[in-house]
Protein backbone atom coordinates (compact mmCIF):
# COMPACT_ATOMS: atom_id res chain seq x y z
CA UNK A 1 0.00 0.00 0.00
CA UNK A 2 1.16 3.34 -0.88
CA UNK A 3 1.66 6.19 1.37
CA UNK A 4 -1.21 8.03 0.08
CA UNK A 5 -3.04 4.80 0.18
CA UNK A 6 -2.69 4.11 4.15
CA UNK A 7 -3.18 8.27 4.43
CA UNK A 8 -6.52 8.24 2.75
CA UNK A 9 -7.42 4.43 5.10
CA UNK A 10 -6.35 6.54 8.66
CA UNK A 11 -9.22 7.04 10.46
CA UNK A 12 -10.51 10.65 10.96
CA UNK A 13 -11.75 10.81 14.41
CA UNK A 14 -9.91 8.83 16.72
CA UNK A 15 -11.82 5.55 18.55
CA UNK A 16 -13.36 6.43 22.20
CA UNK A 17 -11.13 3.63 23.72
CA UNK A 18 -8.21 5.87 22.03
CA UNK A 19 -9.43 8.68 23.62
CA UNK A 20 -9.80 6.96 27.35
CA UNK A 21 -5.76 5.88 27.04
CA UNK A 22 -5.25 9.13 26.18
CA UNK A 23 -6.54 10.55 29.40
CA UNK A 24 -5.22 7.61 31.20
CA UNK A 25 -1.41 8.45 29.69
CA UNK A 26 -1.92 12.16 30.82
CA UNK A 27 -1.94 11.44 34.40
CA UNK A 28 1.93 10.82 33.98
CA UNK A 29 2.42 14.25 32.31
CA UNK A 30 5.12 14.70 34.71
CA UNK A 31 6.84 11.48 34.76
CA UNK A 32 10.31 12.75 32.77
CA UNK A 33 9.71 16.68 33.60
CA UNK A 34 12.88 18.54 32.84
CA UNK A 35 14.49 21.61 32.70
CA UNK A 36 14.45 21.61 28.84
CA UNK A 37 11.54 21.01 27.96
CA UNK A 38 9.46 20.71 31.06
CA UNK A 39 6.22 18.29 29.80
CA UNK A 40 7.24 17.82 26.32
CA UNK A 41 7.92 13.89 26.72
CA UNK A 42 4.92 13.15 29.10
CA UNK A 43 3.07 15.22 26.41
CA UNK A 44 4.22 13.14 23.61
CA UNK A 45 3.78 9.96 25.30
CA UNK A 46 -0.06 10.95 26.52
CA UNK A 47 -0.47 11.46 22.11
CA UNK A 48 1.24 8.84 20.90
CA UNK A 49 -2.11 6.49 21.17
CA UNK A 50 -3.83 8.87 19.04
CA UNK A 51 -1.19 9.72 16.70
CA UNK A 52 -1.05 5.82 16.21
CA UNK A 53 -4.53 5.99 14.97
CA UNK A 54 -4.59 8.91 13.21
CA UNK A 55 -1.03 8.23 11.18
CA UNK A 56 -0.50 4.63 9.89
CA UNK A 57 2.30 5.68 7.82
CA UNK A 58 5.12 5.19 10.38
CA UNK A 59 7.43 8.33 8.84
CA UNK A 60 3.92 11.11 8.92
CA UNK A 61 3.74 9.36 12.41
CA UNK A 62 7.10 10.76 13.70
CA UNK A 63 6.88 14.21 12.33
CA UNK A 64 3.67 14.66 14.56
CA UNK A 65 5.57 12.85 17.26
CA UNK A 66 7.95 15.30 16.97
CA UNK A 67 5.60 18.21 17.18
CA UNK A 68 4.89 17.27 20.78
CA UNK A 69 8.27 16.91 22.10
CA UNK A 70 8.58 20.49 21.62
CA UNK A 71 8.60 22.64 24.97
CA UNK A 72 5.64 22.50 26.77
CA UNK A 73 5.13 23.30 30.53
CA UNK A 74 1.32 23.87 32.05
CA UNK A 75 -0.56 22.94 35.28
CA UNK A 76 -0.85 18.85 35.57
CA UNK A 77 -4.46 19.12 35.72
CA UNK A 78 -4.85 21.73 33.30
CA UNK A 79 -3.01 20.49 30.55
CA UNK A 80 -5.10 17.95 30.40
CA UNK A 81 -7.98 20.02 28.55
CA UNK A 82 -5.13 21.31 25.71
CA UNK A 83 -4.47 18.00 25.49
CA UNK A 84 -8.11 16.90 24.68
CA UNK A 85 -8.18 20.07 22.11
CA UNK A 86 -4.62 18.88 20.39
CA UNK A 87 -6.25 15.59 19.76
CA UNK A 88 -8.94 17.26 18.20
CA UNK A 89 -6.16 19.20 16.37
CA UNK A 90 -4.59 16.07 15.28
CA UNK A 91 -7.68 14.70 13.77
CA UNK A 92 -8.24 17.86 11.20
CA UNK A 93 -4.84 17.88 10.45
CA UNK A 94 -4.72 14.25 9.59
CA UNK A 95 -7.71 14.51 6.80
CA UNK A 96 -6.15 17.54 5.75
CA UNK A 97 -8.42 20.24 7.43
CA UNK A 98 -5.43 22.13 9.20
CA UNK A 99 -1.96 22.80 8.65
CA UNK A 100 0.38 20.96 11.59
CA UNK A 101 1.47 24.43 12.59
CA UNK A 102 -1.94 25.11 14.34
CA UNK A 103 -1.16 22.67 16.72
CA UNK A 104 1.81 23.67 18.52
CA UNK A 105 0.24 27.56 18.54
CA UNK A 106 -2.62 25.76 20.27
CA UNK A 107 -0.72 24.25 22.64
CA UNK A 108 1.87 27.23 23.26
CA UNK A 109 -1.16 30.25 23.51
CA UNK A 110 -2.47 28.14 26.40
CA UNK A 111 -0.35 26.30 28.28
CA UNK A 112 1.12 29.66 30.09
CA UNK A 113 -2.65 31.33 31.14
CA UNK A 114 -3.94 27.70 32.13
CA UNK A 115 -0.40 27.34 34.23
CA UNK A 116 -1.46 30.04 35.78
CA UNK A 117 -5.37 29.18 36.58
CA UNK A 118 -4.12 25.95 37.60
CA UNK A 119 -1.91 26.82 40.03
CA UNK A 120 -3.68 29.39 41.87
CA UNK A 121 -6.73 27.47 41.92
CA UNK A 122 -5.22 23.83 42.98
CA UNK A 123 -2.00 24.79 44.87
CA UNK A 124 -2.67 27.67 46.06
CA UNK A 125 -6.53 27.43 47.06
CA UNK A 126 -7.96 24.08 47.02
CA UNK A 127 -5.30 22.07 48.15
CA UNK A 128 -4.20 23.95 51.48
CA UNK A 129 -8.17 24.62 52.01
CA UNK A 130 -9.02 20.94 51.89
CA UNK A 131 -5.47 19.95 53.72
CA UNK A 132 -7.07 22.56 56.66
CA UNK A 133 -10.16 21.32 57.09
CA UNK A 134 -8.98 17.90 57.69
CA UNK A 135 -6.42 19.47 60.29
CA UNK A 136 -9.05 20.84 61.79
CA UNK A 137 -11.39 17.90 61.88
CA UNK A 138 -8.58 15.63 62.74
CA UNK A 139 -9.52 15.87 66.81
CA UNK A 140 -12.66 14.63 66.19
CA UNK A 141 -13.17 12.70 63.03
CA UNK A 142 -9.63 10.38 63.64
CA UNK A 143 -8.02 8.67 60.43
CA UNK A 144 -11.27 9.81 58.75
CA UNK A 145 -9.99 13.26 57.94
CA UNK A 146 -7.44 11.95 55.77
CA UNK A 147 -10.67 10.72 53.48
CA UNK A 148 -11.82 13.52 54.20
CA UNK A 149 -9.21 15.34 52.59
CA UNK A 150 -9.11 12.95 49.55
CA UNK A 151 -12.50 13.27 48.92
CA UNK A 152 -12.78 17.10 49.13
CA UNK A 153 -9.46 17.41 46.82
CA UNK A 154 -9.87 14.09 44.46
CA UNK A 155 -13.71 15.40 43.95
CA UNK A 156 -13.03 18.26 42.45
CA UNK A 157 -9.54 17.08 40.97
CA UNK A 158 -10.52 13.84 39.22
CA UNK A 159 -13.84 15.58 37.89
CA UNK A 160 -12.13 18.36 36.57
CA UNK A 161 -9.56 16.83 34.73
CA UNK A 162 -12.11 14.41 33.04
CA UNK A 163 -14.21 17.25 32.11
CA UNK A 164 -11.37 19.46 30.63
CA UNK A 165 -10.45 16.64 28.84
CA UNK A 166 -13.91 15.66 27.05
CA UNK A 167 -14.63 19.54 26.81
CA UNK A 168 -11.16 20.14 25.07
CA UNK A 169 -11.66 17.30 22.67
CA UNK A 170 -15.42 18.53 21.79
CA UNK A 171 -14.58 22.15 21.54
CA UNK A 172 -11.30 22.18 20.49
CA UNK A 173 -9.55 26.31 20.47
CA UNK A 174 -13.32 27.00 22.33
CA UNK A 175 -11.94 25.55 25.54
CA UNK A 176 -11.16 28.81 26.38
CA UNK A 177 -14.53 30.24 26.94
CA UNK A 178 -15.72 27.07 28.92
CA UNK A 179 -12.85 27.69 30.89
CA UNK A 180 -13.78 31.27 31.31
CA UNK A 181 -17.47 30.16 32.35
CA UNK A 182 -16.09 27.99 35.58
CA UNK A 183 -15.55 31.73 37.86
CA UNK A 184 -12.44 30.54 39.18
CA UNK A 185 -11.17 33.75 40.66
CA UNK A 186 -14.20 34.20 42.85
CA UNK A 187 -13.91 30.08 44.09
CA UNK A 188 -10.32 30.56 44.57
CA UNK A 189 -10.82 33.89 46.72
CA UNK A 190 -13.70 32.24 48.93
CA UNK A 191 -11.34 28.81 49.58
CA UNK A 192 -8.24 31.03 50.57
CA UNK A 193 -10.96 33.02 53.34
CA UNK A 194 -11.75 30.20 54.45
CA UNK A 195 -7.93 28.47 54.88
CA UNK A 196 -6.70 31.68 56.48
CA UNK A 197 -9.63 31.06 59.25
CA UNK A 198 -9.17 27.68 59.58
CA UNK A 199 -5.41 28.02 60.23
CA UNK A 200 -5.99 30.61 62.65
CA UNK A 201 -7.98 28.47 64.45
CA UNK A 202 -5.04 25.65 64.31
CA UNK A 203 -2.79 28.36 65.87
CA UNK A 204 -5.62 29.00 68.44
CA UNK A 205 -5.66 25.12 69.44
CA UNK A 206 -2.15 24.84 69.55
CA UNK A 207 -1.96 27.40 72.27
CA UNK A 208 -4.81 25.85 74.22
CA UNK A 209 -2.99 22.21 74.12
CA UNK A 210 0.42 23.62 74.47
CA UNK A 211 -1.09 25.69 77.93
CA UNK A 212 -3.88 26.56 79.13
CA UNK A 213 -5.06 26.75 81.79
CA UNK A 214 -2.39 24.85 83.75
CA UNK A 215 0.57 26.69 81.72
CA UNK A 216 0.14 29.75 80.87
CA UNK A 217 4.01 30.78 80.50
CA UNK A 218 3.95 28.14 77.75
CA UNK A 219 0.65 29.62 75.88
CA UNK A 220 2.46 32.94 76.13
CA UNK A 221 5.89 31.46 74.40
CA UNK A 222 3.27 29.24 71.87
CA UNK A 223 1.69 32.51 70.70
CA UNK A 224 4.74 34.54 70.61
CA UNK A 225 6.21 32.10 68.49
CA UNK A 226 3.42 31.54 66.07
CA UNK A 227 3.43 35.49 65.50
CA UNK A 228 7.22 35.98 65.41
CA UNK A 229 7.14 32.53 62.66
CA UNK A 230 4.63 33.66 60.77
CA UNK A 231 6.37 37.49 60.21
CA UNK A 232 10.03 35.88 59.53
CA UNK A 233 10.04 32.73 57.97
CA UNK A 234 10.22 33.97 54.26
CA UNK A 235 13.29 35.61 55.71
CA UNK A 236 14.68 32.68 58.14
CA UNK A 237 14.07 29.79 56.23
CA UNK A 238 11.95 26.60 56.74
CA UNK A 239 15.00 24.67 58.18
CA UNK A 240 16.36 27.16 60.80
CA UNK A 241 13.15 27.96 61.50
CA UNK A 242 12.26 24.66 62.59
CA UNK A 243 15.44 23.90 65.02
CA UNK A 244 14.95 27.35 66.53
CA UNK A 245 11.55 26.39 67.46
CA UNK A 246 12.36 22.99 68.27
CA UNK A 247 14.90 24.54 70.72
CA UNK A 248 13.14 26.84 72.32
CA UNK A 249 10.11 24.39 73.06
CA UNK A 250 12.84 21.99 74.46
CA UNK A 251 14.32 24.47 76.74
CA UNK A 252 10.83 25.52 77.71
CA UNK A 253 9.65 22.07 78.28
CA UNK A 254 12.85 20.72 80.24
CA UNK A 255 12.73 23.87 82.75
CA UNK A 256 15.79 24.69 81.46
CA UNK A 257 13.67 28.33 80.58
CA UNK B 1 16.62 -13.55 67.03
CA UNK B 2 16.35 -14.72 63.22
CA UNK B 3 12.61 -13.92 63.39
CA UNK B 4 13.30 -10.50 64.35
CA UNK B 5 15.92 -10.02 61.74
CA UNK B 6 13.07 -11.26 59.78
CA UNK B 7 10.48 -8.88 60.94
CA UNK B 8 12.79 -6.09 60.68
CA UNK B 9 13.33 -6.90 57.01
CA UNK B 10 9.68 -7.20 56.36
CA UNK B 11 9.08 -4.28 57.86
CA UNK B 12 11.94 -2.29 55.83
CA UNK B 13 10.74 -3.52 52.49
CA UNK B 14 7.07 -2.75 53.04
CA UNK B 15 8.22 0.84 54.32
CA UNK B 16 10.45 0.86 51.05
CA UNK B 17 7.77 0.05 48.78
CA UNK B 18 5.34 1.84 49.77
CA UNK B 19 7.28 5.27 50.33
CA UNK B 20 8.73 4.63 46.96
CA UNK B 21 5.40 4.46 45.56
CA UNK B 22 4.28 7.89 47.16
CA UNK B 23 7.83 9.31 45.12
CA UNK B 24 6.71 8.58 42.03
CA UNK B 25 2.95 10.04 43.15
CA UNK B 26 4.33 12.89 44.36
CA UNK B 27 4.85 15.06 41.01
CA UNK B 28 5.45 11.78 38.16
CA UNK B 29 2.42 10.43 38.02
CA UNK B 30 -1.43 10.45 38.91
CA UNK B 31 -1.17 13.55 41.39
CA UNK B 32 -3.93 12.46 43.75
CA UNK B 33 -2.09 13.36 46.63
CA UNK B 34 -1.63 9.95 48.09
CA UNK B 35 2.14 11.55 48.90
CA UNK B 36 0.97 14.39 50.83
CA UNK B 37 1.90 14.06 54.41
CA UNK B 38 -1.35 14.26 55.75
CA UNK B 39 -2.35 10.99 54.10
CA UNK B 40 0.58 8.82 53.18
CA UNK B 41 2.00 8.94 57.23
CA UNK B 42 -1.23 7.18 58.20
CA UNK B 43 -1.02 4.99 55.64
CA UNK B 44 2.24 3.72 55.94
CA UNK B 45 1.85 3.77 59.34
CA UNK B 46 -1.26 1.09 58.92
CA UNK B 47 0.76 -0.30 56.70
CA UNK B 48 4.06 -0.62 59.65
CA UNK B 49 0.93 -1.37 62.37
CA UNK B 50 -0.10 2.06 64.03
CA UNK B 51 -1.98 4.52 61.35
CA UNK B 52 -2.69 6.56 64.36
CA UNK B 53 0.79 7.20 64.81
CA UNK B 54 1.12 7.98 61.16
CA UNK B 55 -1.43 10.78 62.02
CA UNK B 56 0.07 12.20 64.50
CA UNK B 57 3.31 12.96 62.20
CA UNK B 58 1.26 13.52 58.99
CA UNK B 59 -1.05 16.45 60.24
CA UNK B 60 1.66 18.93 61.36
CA UNK B 61 4.46 17.86 58.48
CA UNK B 62 1.54 19.01 56.11
CA UNK B 63 0.92 21.96 57.64
CA UNK B 64 4.51 22.87 57.67
CA UNK B 65 4.91 22.27 53.93
CA UNK B 66 1.32 23.75 52.85
CA UNK B 67 3.35 26.76 51.12
CA UNK B 68 5.76 24.39 49.44
CA UNK B 69 4.65 24.48 45.50
CA UNK B 70 6.61 22.92 42.76
CA UNK B 71 6.22 26.12 40.20
CA UNK B 72 7.76 25.60 36.85
CA UNK B 73 11.25 25.32 38.07
CA UNK B 74 11.02 26.11 41.73
CA UNK B 75 11.65 23.48 43.82
CA UNK B 76 10.12 23.33 47.18
CA UNK B 77 11.38 20.98 50.15
CA UNK B 78 11.10 17.58 49.59
CA UNK B 79 7.54 16.87 51.92
CA UNK B 80 7.06 12.88 50.59
CA UNK B 81 10.52 12.06 51.28
CA UNK B 82 10.79 13.16 54.75
CA UNK B 83 7.48 12.02 55.50
CA UNK B 84 7.50 8.27 54.19
CA UNK B 85 11.35 8.27 55.83
CA UNK B 86 10.12 9.48 59.72
CA UNK B 87 6.77 7.16 59.63
CA UNK B 88 9.44 4.35 58.93
CA UNK B 89 11.71 4.71 61.16
CA UNK B 90 9.02 6.48 63.77
CA UNK B 91 6.04 3.98 63.91
CA UNK B 92 8.08 1.18 64.31
CA UNK B 93 10.47 2.73 67.14
CA UNK B 94 7.17 3.62 69.27
CA UNK B 95 5.96 0.12 68.98
CA UNK B 96 9.62 -1.48 69.52
CA UNK B 97 9.46 0.97 72.92
CA UNK B 98 5.70 0.26 74.02
CA UNK B 99 5.06 4.00 74.20
CA UNK B 100 3.51 3.96 70.76
CA UNK B 101 3.98 7.57 68.82
CA UNK B 102 4.01 9.73 71.85
CA UNK B 103 5.21 13.90 71.14
CA UNK B 104 8.78 13.14 72.77
CA UNK B 105 9.18 10.56 69.91
CA UNK B 106 7.87 12.51 67.35
CA UNK B 107 10.07 15.08 68.41
CA UNK B 108 13.10 13.14 68.65
CA UNK B 109 12.80 11.62 64.81
CA UNK B 110 11.44 15.05 63.26
CA UNK B 111 15.09 16.77 65.12
CA UNK B 112 17.05 13.96 63.24
CA UNK B 113 15.43 13.16 60.14
CA UNK B 114 14.32 16.77 59.35
CA UNK B 115 17.80 16.92 56.75
CA UNK B 116 16.17 14.44 54.56
CA UNK B 117 13.66 17.17 53.23
CA UNK B 118 16.16 19.34 52.26
CA UNK B 119 18.33 16.61 50.44
CA UNK B 120 14.89 15.18 48.61
CA UNK B 121 15.50 18.89 46.84
CA UNK B 122 18.88 17.63 45.63
CA UNK B 123 17.34 14.16 44.86
CA UNK B 124 14.59 16.34 42.82
CA UNK B 125 17.19 18.63 40.63
CA UNK B 126 19.16 15.08 39.94
CA UNK B 127 16.10 13.26 38.76
CA UNK B 128 15.35 16.23 36.34
CA UNK B 129 19.01 16.13 35.28
CA UNK B 130 18.30 12.52 34.49
CA UNK B 131 14.87 12.97 33.04
CA UNK B 132 16.51 15.89 30.21
CA UNK B 133 18.84 13.08 28.90
CA UNK B 134 15.59 11.05 28.36
CA UNK B 135 14.17 13.97 26.22
CA UNK B 136 16.99 14.23 23.96
CA UNK B 137 17.40 10.87 23.87
CA UNK B 138 13.50 10.66 22.58
CA UNK B 139 13.84 14.35 20.16
CA UNK B 140 16.86 12.00 18.88
CA UNK B 141 14.99 8.55 17.92
CA UNK B 142 11.69 10.89 16.87
CA UNK B 143 14.17 12.85 14.24
CA UNK B 144 15.34 8.73 12.95
CA UNK B 145 11.61 7.97 12.61
CA UNK B 146 11.17 5.80 15.63
CA UNK B 147 8.76 6.53 18.74
CA UNK B 148 11.01 7.80 21.79
CA UNK B 149 7.82 8.62 24.02
CA UNK B 150 7.44 5.16 25.57
CA UNK B 151 10.71 6.47 27.18
CA UNK B 152 8.76 9.03 29.56
CA UNK B 153 7.90 6.59 32.17
CA UNK B 154 11.93 5.55 32.96
CA UNK B 155 11.97 9.06 34.58
CA UNK B 156 10.05 7.41 37.58
CA UNK B 157 12.95 5.11 38.65
CA UNK B 158 15.01 7.23 40.20
CA UNK B 159 12.74 8.61 42.71
CA UNK B 160 11.35 5.46 43.31
CA UNK B 161 14.93 3.79 43.99
CA UNK B 162 16.22 6.31 45.96
CA UNK B 163 13.16 7.18 48.37
CA UNK B 164 12.63 3.19 48.52
CA UNK B 165 16.68 2.91 49.55
CA UNK B 166 16.08 5.88 52.19
CA UNK B 167 12.30 4.07 53.73
CA UNK B 168 14.54 1.32 53.96
CA UNK B 169 17.51 2.20 55.55
CA UNK B 170 14.75 4.26 58.41
CA UNK B 171 12.89 1.45 58.83
CA UNK B 172 16.16 -0.51 59.83
CA UNK B 173 17.28 2.24 61.97
CA UNK B 174 13.70 2.11 64.20
CA UNK B 175 15.26 0.06 66.77
CA UNK B 176 18.10 1.86 67.81
CA UNK B 177 15.46 4.97 67.82
CA UNK B 178 13.10 3.15 69.91
CA UNK B 179 15.89 2.46 72.48
CA UNK B 180 16.46 5.56 72.53
CA UNK B 181 13.11 6.58 73.41
CA UNK B 182 12.98 4.08 75.83
CA UNK B 183 15.88 5.89 77.88
CA UNK B 184 14.50 9.39 78.00
CA UNK B 185 14.75 10.79 81.15
CA UNK B 186 11.38 12.41 82.48
CA UNK B 187 12.73 15.79 82.43
CA UNK B 188 14.47 15.00 78.57
CA UNK B 189 10.89 13.45 77.38
CA UNK B 190 9.09 17.04 78.92
CA UNK B 191 11.56 18.57 76.78
CA UNK B 192 10.95 16.87 73.84
CA UNK B 193 7.19 17.12 74.12
CA UNK B 194 7.91 20.79 74.77
CA UNK B 195 9.63 20.90 71.35
CA UNK B 196 6.89 19.20 69.79
CA UNK B 197 4.51 21.57 70.94
CA UNK B 198 6.92 24.33 69.00
CA UNK B 199 6.64 21.92 65.77
CA UNK B 200 3.12 22.52 65.96
CA UNK B 201 3.35 26.10 66.50
CA UNK B 202 5.76 26.34 63.27
CA UNK B 203 2.97 24.11 61.66
CA UNK B 204 0.30 26.92 62.36
CA UNK B 205 2.25 29.64 61.28
CA UNK B 206 3.41 28.22 57.96
CA UNK B 207 0.15 27.27 57.26
CA UNK B 208 -0.86 31.08 57.79
CA UNK B 209 2.02 32.14 55.44
CA UNK B 210 0.98 29.13 52.87
CA UNK B 211 -2.25 31.46 52.07
CA UNK B 212 -0.82 33.83 49.74
CA UNK B 213 -3.16 36.41 50.23
CA UNK B 214 -3.18 39.65 51.80
CA UNK B 215 -6.37 39.46 53.87
CA UNK B 216 -4.96 35.89 55.20
CA UNK B 217 -3.51 37.53 58.69
CA UNK B 218 -6.37 39.52 59.27
CA UNK B 219 -8.66 36.30 58.75
CA UNK B 220 -6.87 33.83 60.67
CA UNK B 221 -6.79 36.42 63.94
CA UNK B 222 -10.03 36.35 63.66
CA UNK B 223 -10.29 31.94 63.56
CA UNK B 224 -7.20 32.57 66.41
CA UNK B 225 -9.30 34.56 68.90
CA UNK B 226 -12.76 32.59 67.92
CA UNK B 227 -10.91 29.95 68.61
CA UNK B 228 -9.35 30.97 72.18
CA UNK B 229 -12.72 32.40 73.49
CA UNK B 230 -14.01 28.80 72.13
CA UNK B 231 -11.46 26.92 74.21
CA UNK B 232 -12.21 29.71 77.81
CA UNK B 233 -16.15 29.67 77.03
CA UNK B 234 -16.06 25.33 76.99
CA UNK B 235 -13.56 25.40 80.27
CA UNK B 236 -16.02 27.76 82.15
CA UNK B 237 -18.82 25.60 81.70
CA UNK B 238 -19.78 23.59 84.40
Amino acid sequence: MTDAARAESAPRRVSPRTLLRVLWRSLFLQAAWNPRGMQNLGFAYAMEPALRDLYPDGSARARALERHLEFFNCHPYLAAAILGGAVRLEEDVARGAAEPRTVSAFKSALASPFAALGDGFFWLALRPAAALIAAVTEPYLGLWCVALFLAIYDGVHLAARAWLFFAGYRRGEGIVAAVSHAHLPQIIGFLKGSAAVLAGGIAGRSVVVAGLPHRPWHAVLISVLIVALAALLPRVGLTAALYTAMALGLALGGGFL
Amino acid sequence: MTAGVADLFGTAAVAALIGGLAAVERKGAVQLMLSRPIVLAPLLGWALGDPRGGLVLGVPLELIFLGGVNLGGSLPENETLLAAALTSAVVPAGIAAGTGVDAPLAALGLALLYPLAVAGRRLDRASERHNAQLSDLALARAARGGDGAALNLRGLLLPFAVTASICFACAAFAPFLGLARGACPPRLASGLTGAWHAVWALAAASAIRAIRDPRAPAFAAFGFGATIAAAALLRALP
